[in-house]
């Protein structure tokens, strides 16, 4: 527990299948550059006429991208308001359709379980189960991210 | 892998190059992306659960796919000077797992890895295949910092579409049809 953190939700009030709707963003071309050229220069994320004839069939964002601006959408609306202690990593990571220029995606996090970390007395492991969907509704990515919170009082105690 | 899937050899180690982090480019990086206090704020972050700033654990993934895209490149480049013609990369259609084991602090150079674990040919897509592939990132003390575990796909070389799936592509790619076809 810090200053920071003191006036925040604890791993003691957190609840498995509590909901949060995360936002949207809308992904311009140019943010697909911006990152494609940084993390990802592939033909098919920095070029609009190489995208038509790749699998994707056009421009799309980089998958790492997505789940980057999904990530933001999960510190602005729930990381941000609990005890977060960083992430463990994350799991079953599925880019179901490509990100298309212009798409509007928007995410929903469910809480699929909580448990007492086994190495750190004072902190849990909660799961966040991630769904990104475009404006038409249609699944974009999906995935579950693990993730430490401080807890108030130890293990056991 | 900028190698044709026939071509791919399981569990053979590359060495994918370096990376390291400045304190700069972690709050950048969690700014835009990741903004809580232990990735943006070094002075809050002295408070936190790291004791100071780290990356954001998106960011060290990030940083390895630029790497591997940067070493598919320079395999194509190699092949291309043997007089060879370069294999065709896809997308991924996802992550099996990630974890990361350590934080990354400003200052730290991180070693990427990347092997392909498996390979098999792709149901959904004829033409491609699947590859397992495992990247991993080691700190400047030799300490395992990250390891994910990939699906991607890499197109065959020998492949030969039968004469139903290319009459089907051919009409797919009629105006309407097509549209009506790829919309699902």
């Amino acid at each position: 527990m810090n200053a920071l953190t003191a006036p925040r939700r604890y791993f003691e009030d957190l609840a498995v299948g509590e909901t949060v709707a995360l936002g949207s963003v809308t992904v311009t071309r140019e943010m697909i550059f911006e990152w494609a050229r940084e993390f990802d220069p592939l033909p098919f994320h920095l070029d609009e006429e190489a995208a038509r004839k790749s699998l994707l069939g056009g421009l799309a964002s980089s998958g790492w991208q997505t789940g980057a601006l999904t990530l933001r959408m999960l510190g602005d609306r729930f990381l941000n308001g609990i005890a977060s202690a960083g992430g463990l990593g994350f799991s079953d990571l599925k880019w179901k359709r490509p990100c298309m220029a212009n798409d509007t995606i928007s995410a929903t996090g469910t809480i699929a379980s909580l448990r007492r970390s086994a190495h750190h007395p004072d902190r849990g492991i909660m799961v966040v189960d991630l769904v990104v969907i475009n404006q038409k509704g249609e699944e974009v990515m999906t995935m579950s991210l693990a993730n430490l919170v401080e807890a108030r009082a130890e293990r056991g105690a | 892998m900028t190698r044709w899937y026939e071509d791919i050899v399981l569990d053979e180690p590359f060495l994918l190059g370096s990376h390291s982090f400045t304190e700069e480019e972690i709050v950048r990086f969690g700014k835009l992306y990741d903004p809580q206090y232990f990735h943006v704020d070094a002075e809050a972050a002295k408070a936190g659960p790291f004791g100071g700033l780290v990356a954001s654990g998106w960011h060290t993934v990030a940083v390895g796919h630029r790497k591997m895209v940067d070493a598919m490149d320079a395999e194509a480049d190699r092949l291309r000077d043997l007089g060879q013609k370069p294999g065709v990369a896809g997308p991924s259609p996802g992550v099996n797992k990630a974890e990361f084991k350590l934080p990354v602090r400003p200052g730290d150079t991180i070693t990427y890895d990347f092997l392909v674990k498996d390979k098999r040919p792709s149901n959904s897509l004829p033409g491609w295949g699947v590859l397992i592939s495992i990247i991993s990132g080691a700190n400047q003390r030799g300490e395992l910092v990250y390891r994910a575990e990939i699906a991607s796909f890499t197109k065959l070389r020998d492949y030969r579409m039968p004469f139903a799936l290319k009459a089907a592509l051919a009409l797919s790619k009629l105006p309407g049809l097509g549209w009506m076809a790829r919309r699902r």
